[in-house]
C-alpha cells in the first residue's frame, strides 16, 4: 500500500514537472537568459545594484510561475525582469563609456601639458640661440667695421704715398703695378754703378714713401741707352739696379720683397738718336707690384 | 483535531473571499494610473530615443503597451492593465538608458579622437606611443 502511494506521488510530481517544463513562458526563458548574461558579464562588476534589482525581478517572476504557472502576471513579471537585466547591462555600458571619457580627458590634459612643456623648452632654446646669434652678429659687425676702417686707412696711405712719389719722380700706373722712374743721370755718373751723393737724398725720400707700404713687392729695373755693347749695357743696368736695391734694403725695406733686373738697352722710352732721348732711356724704374709675393716663392 | 482544522479552513476561505471582493471593488473603482508610463515615454523621447534604433524600438513597445493597458482598463480588466503598465514602464526606462548609452559612447569616441588628433598634430612634442591610433577606439564593447 505504501509502495503504491509512493509511486502515485512520484507520478504526480513527474507529471507536474513535465507539465511545468512544457509551459514555461517565453518571457521567463528570455528573462533567465538576460539575467545570466548580465550577472556573468561586465555588469556584475560595474553595475552590481542594477544586477541585484534584475535578480529580484526575476525571483518575483519565478515565484509567480511557481504559484500561477503561465499566467499573464508571470509573463509580465518575466518581461519586466528581462528588461531589468537589460537595464543593468546598459547601465554598465554607460559607466564604462564614462570611464573612457574621463580617461581620454585626462590623457588630453596630460598631452597638452607635454606639448606646452616641449614648446616652452623649444622657445627657450630658440631665445638662447637668437641671443647668441645677435651677439655674434654684433661682434661680426664690429670686426667688419674695424676691417673697413683699416682698409680705408691703407687706401688713404697708398694714395698719399703715390702723391708724395709723384712729387719726387715720374710715377705711372701700369698693369704690372705702379712704376716710379728715376733718371739715371741723377743717380749715377756716366758709366758708373755707384750712387751719387745727391742721388742718395732723392732715394731717401723715395725710400721713406716706400717704407710706408713695405708689404708690397718691388722690382728694381735698370735701363741704359743704346751706346756701348749689349752685354756691357746689361751688366751696367744690372749693377745699377742692384745698387738701388741694396740701398733700399739698407734703409729697412725687406730684402725678400725686392728683386733687381738689369734690362740693358732693350726697353727704350725715347729716341736714342739724340742726347735728350738717350738721357731719358738711362733710368732706373722701381715697380711697386700690385700683387704680393716673395722672392723665395 | 479534524474539527478544528475545518473551522480554520472555513475562516481562511471567508477572509480570502472578503479580501477578494474588497480588492475587486477597489480595482473597479480606481482609475488606471498611467503617470509613470507616460512620463517614462516622454523622458525617453527627450533623451533622443527616436534617434537610436534600439532605444526607438523599446520606446515604440512602451507606447503600444500603454495603449494595450488602456484598452484592458476600458474592458474592465484592471489587473491585466496594471500588469501591462509595468511592461510599458520597463520599456520606457530601458529606452532612456539605451539613449544615454549611445550618447556616452559618442562622447567617449569624440574624446578619444581629440586625444589622437592632438598627438597626431604634435608628434614633435609627444614622443610616447600613441595608444589611440586612427580608427581604433578604446571602447569596451
Amino acid at each position: 500500500m505504501k509502495t503504491n502511494n509512493n509511486i502515485l506521488v512520484f507520478t504526480a510530481c513527474a507529471g507536474l514537472f513535465i507539465s511545468c517544463a512544457a509551459t514555461v513562458p517565453t518571457e521567463l526563458v528570455n528573462a533567465r537568459e538576460a539575467y545570466r548574461r548580465a550577472s556573468t558579464g561586465v555588469a556584475a562588476r560595474t553595475a552590481p545594484a542594477e544586477v541585484h534589482v534584475a535578480n529580484q525581478a526575476l525571483a518575483k517572476a519565478e515565484r509567480s510561475f511557481q504559484e500561477k504557472s503561465d499566467s499573464f502576471e508571470t509573463r509580465d513579471l518575466a518581461y519586466v525582469a528581462e528588461r531589468k537585466a537589460q537595464m543593468a547591462e546598459a547601465t554598465a555600458s554607460i559607466t564604462i563609456e564614462q570611464e573612457n571619457q574621463a580617461k581620454a580627458k585626462n590623457d588630453y590634459q596630460a598631452t597638452q601639458g607635454k606639448i606646452i612643456a616641449k614648446t616652452n623648452q623649444d622657445l627657450s632654446k630658440t631665445r638662447t640661440a637668437l641671443a647668441a646669434s645677435e651677439q655674434s652678429g654684433e661682434m661680426a659687425a664690429v670686426q667688419l667695421s674695424a676691417e673697413q676702417e683699416a682698409r680705408a686707412a691703407a687706401e688713404k696711405q697708398a694714395v698719399d704715398a703715390q702723391a708724395a712719389l709723384a712729387k719726387l719722380a715720374a710715377v705711372k700706373e701700369e698693369p704690372r703695378g705702379m712704376v716710379i722712374t728715376l733718371s739715371g743721370s741723377v743717380l749715377f755718373a756716366s758709366n758708373q754703378t755707384t750712387l751719387l751723393p745727391e742721388a742718395l737724398a732723392r732715394l731717401d725720400q723715395v725710400a721713406d714713401v716706400l717704407l710706408t707700404t713695405r708689404e708690397r713687392n718691388l722690382t728694381i729695373e735698370g735701363h741704359t741707352d743704346s751706346q756701348g755693347s749689349d752685354s756691357s749695357n746689361l751688366t751696367l743696368s744690372q749693377a745699377r739696379a742692384d745698387a738701388v736695391r741694396n740701398y733700399l734694403v739698407q734703409r729697412g725695406y725687406e730684402a725678400d720683397l725686392i728683386r733687381s733686373n738689369g734690362l740693358g738697352e732693350g726697353n727704350p722710352v725715347a729716341d736714342n738718336g739724340n742726347a735728350e732721348g738717350r738721357a731719358n732711356n738711362r733710368r732706373v724704374e722701381i715697380v711697386v707690384e700690385s700683387k704680393m709675393y716673395t722672392l723665395n716663392q | 483535531m479534524r474539527h478544528v482544522s475545518k473551522i480554520r479552513i472555513m475562516v481562511f476561505a471567508a477572509a480570502t473571499a472578503a479580501t477578494t471582493i474588497i480588492a475587486a471593488g477597489c480595482t473597479t473603482s480606481a482609475p488606471l494610473r498611467t503617470d509613470a508610463s507616460t512620463s517614462g515615454i516622454r523622458a525617453a523621447e527627450e533623451a533622443g530615443a527616436t534617434e537610436v534604433p534600439q532605444a526607438s524600438l523599446h520606446l515604440q513597445l512602451a507606447k503600444e503597451e500603454l495603449e494595450r493597458a488602456n484598452a484592458l482598463a476600458a474592458k474592465d480588466e484592471k489587473e491585466q492593465a496594471v500588469s501591462m503598465l509595468a511592461r510599458a514602464e520597463a520599456d520606457a526606462e530601458l529606452a532612456v538608458l539605451l539613449s544615454r548609452e549611445e550618447t556616452e559612447k559618442s562622447e567617449a569616441k569624440a574624446a578619444v579622437e581629440r586625444v589622437r588628433q592632438l598627438r597626431q598634430d604634435n608628434k614633435f612634442a609627444v614622443v610616447t606611443n600613441n595608444p589611440y591610433p586612427k580608427g581604433v577606439s578604446n571602447e569596451n564593447e
